[in-house]
């Protein structure tokens, strides 16, 4: 493991400690509006000053912390069980189920993300987002890649001798998949997962700027982006940046070592 | 494969994944349930007269099938059809004057951005090692990495209202400057690394050591044969960029009030306005399609390999 993967894991435990812990030990309610506090700069009180409603904005950058990767947890849950049964079902079946399987996946991933994370929004004909909306829509624009990646893992794996052997003696496919091959699929899992948890983390704070998240007083990264934009501060705006930046990094360059440690013919370069 | 037989086929396989997208979208939006003028709790219905110009247009009586076929047939013709909820507002106007507006945003951005991103990659990748090289890497990198909604909000502050330097809007050649350079930078950053990687690799291989040997001087080696051959991964680069490319659009036409279709869409979005949100969605989809093929039949025309190997 490289320093600067280390350094990558180090930031992303430093960003989940502090959304784990900050909200705790904070004697400020992340929702409390106290108009008299509004638009401080930071003090010994309140860290990271406030916002326009005098919200306790290092408060609310943890607990938005919290809803954001919260919903990334749960995008990339359903991203990856999607991927995986659409991918294996793809390299299993073959022929021309799996052209047109991969074909529609070819097709999705023509789109922009952000548009068919709307549309499925729009479809959804809610009120205002709420988190599952979100995180339905999240995961739909974004299964595709490792759909992908899945299949192509998967057909490697079938003609090792192992695959070969459960069939020769009977083991029918679903056997197979669960004896087999998704336990050999560790791996391509962990690298999905990580080069996806930037995304979805990127996906929250689009959709929330654009005013389509989570409604307010509800608490996200984006969202606080979106209070900042709405209210012309550049510091508050700042703030929620640098916290999805900072994440989404070091996340990216985490999953960058993780790939090279799982294959080492990529260490090289 | 000929070129003109590689593109007629990629030009093909464009139709059924128009018409998929504007299925799905078109499924989606019906399939949600419901009666489009019977609107959720909180949103104003539409008076009887004009809900039956609606079902007109859009053929809504009819069976789903038919009323796809009459709507794929209405954006073909571009009689986008009239809005749900602004009674004055024709599908077909906001296309016809923001879709020239988007588009030339995107264009004019991409024709800064790529030639750039492949400069600061070929720049970075043929010093490889040095201190000309960790500079670009570092400034590809922020540019890439920094989101998109940031940028803008800060060149706007900054530029157009603080300091008042440029105008907002897309009136002007001034007011354009900023737009478009706001939407270019994560773009070129994206290509810079992209070539870089690809440089680095090409650097490396047998027929530049020979150019060098046979005592080539370097810009032409680098001109003639590291670059020519480090823009094949452009290709695969092309997708993810037209993405970043339009969802950054969205931001820049929101902070720049730039009156492209972008605004339009959101605010139908946020208004549950449906023939709007999918005469967008189709026309937006269209314009991400070609410009996909678009790329491939540049990237095509630059690199036989392409069109031999057919690859997706």
């Amino acid at each position: 493991m490289t320093w600067k993967t280390a350094s990558a894991g180090f930031a992303v435990l430093v960003v989940v400690a502090f959304v784990a812990v900050f909200p705790v030990v904070s004697s400020w309610d992340p929702n409390d509006v106290e108009f008299d506090l509004a638009l401080q700069l930071p003090s010994v009180a309140h860290p990271l000053g406030t916002d326009q409603f005098g919200r306790d904005l290092a408060t609310r950058v943890a607990v938005g912390g919290r809803t954001t990767l919260l919903i990334a947890g749960a995008a990339l849950a359903s991203i990856l069980a999607l991927g995986f049964l659409w991918g294996t079902t793809a390299a299993l079946a073959g022929g021309v189920a799996d052209s047109l399987l991969m074909r529609i996946v070819d097709g999705l991933l023509a789109l922009p993300r952000l548009l068919i994370a709307i549309i499925v929004l729009v479809a959804l004909k809610l009120n205002a987002s709420t988190v599952p909306a979100i995180v339905f829509a999240l995961a739909v624009a974004g299964w595709m890649l490792t759909a992908r990646l899945v299949r192509g893992h998967m057909l490697s794996l079938t003609t090792r001798e192992f695959v070969k052997a459960s069939r020769a003696v009977g083991a029918g496919w679903s056997q197979i998949v669960r004896r087999h091959l998704l336990p050999n699929s560790t791996g391509i899992l962990l690298v999905a997962l990580l080069l996806e948890l930037p995304t979805v983390v990127l996906g929250e704070a689009f959709l929330s700027v654009l005013g389509l998240g989570p409604p307010p007083p509800i608490a996200t990264w984006g969202n606080i982006a979106y209070d900042g934009w709405t209210s012309h501060r550049m510091w508050e705006l700042t703030v929620a940046t640098l916290a999805i930046t900072v994440f989404a990094v070091s996340a990216n360059v985490l999953a960058d070592g993780v790939a090279d440690q799982l294959d080492p013919r990529r260490r090289r370069s | 494969m000929s070129l003109a037989a590689y593109i007629a086929r990629r030009a093909l396989w464009t139709i059924p994944l128009v018409l998929g997208v504007m299925l799905v979208t078109f499924l989606l939006m019906r399939g949600a349930g419901g009666d489009p003028f019977r609107p959720p709790e909180g949103y104003i219905g539409v008076p009887e007269s004009y809900a039956r110009i609606l079902r007109d247009h859009y053929h809504l009586e009819d069976p789903w099938f038919v009323e796809f076929a009459y709507w794929v047939k209405n954006v073909f013709t571009l009689r986008f059809g009239p809005s749900l909820v602004q009674r004055n507002l024709e599908v077909a106007d906001v296309v016809r004057h923001g879709l020239p507006v988007t588009l030339q945003l995107v264009l004019l951005a991409a024709a800064w951005a790529v030639p750039a991103g492949v400069a600061m990659g070929l720049w970075a990748g043929t010093n490889r090692g040095r201190p000309a090289d960790l500079a670009a890497t570092s400034i590809a990198s922020v540019l890439l990495v920094v989101p998109v909604f940031f940028v803008v909000f800060a060149l706007r502050e900054y530029l157009v209202v603080d300091w008042r330097l440029l105008p907002s809007g897309w009136d002007t050649w001034r007011a354009r400057a900023l737009p478009v350079l706001a939407l270019g930078l994560a773009p070129a950053g994206y290509v810079a690394r992209i070539v870089r990687t690809a440089v680095v690799e090409t650097m490396q291989e047998d027929y530049v050591r020979t150019a060098f040997a046979k005592g080539l001087r370097r810009p032409r080696v680098v001109w003639v044969h590291v670059l020519r051959n480090s823009l094949a991964p452009l290709l695969s680069a092309a997708i993810p960029m037209i993405a970043l490319l339009i969802t950054g659009a969205f931001f820049v036409e929101n902070a720049f009030s730039v009156p492209g279709v972008s605004n339009f869409f959101i605010e139908a979005v946020r208004t549950r306005d449906y023939p709007v949100i999918m005469n967008l969605t189709a026309a937006l989809a269209v314009v991400v399609l070609i410009a996909n093929l678009a790329a491939d039949v540049l990237l095509a025309v630059a690199d036989p390999r392409i069109r031999e190997g057919m690859k997706r």
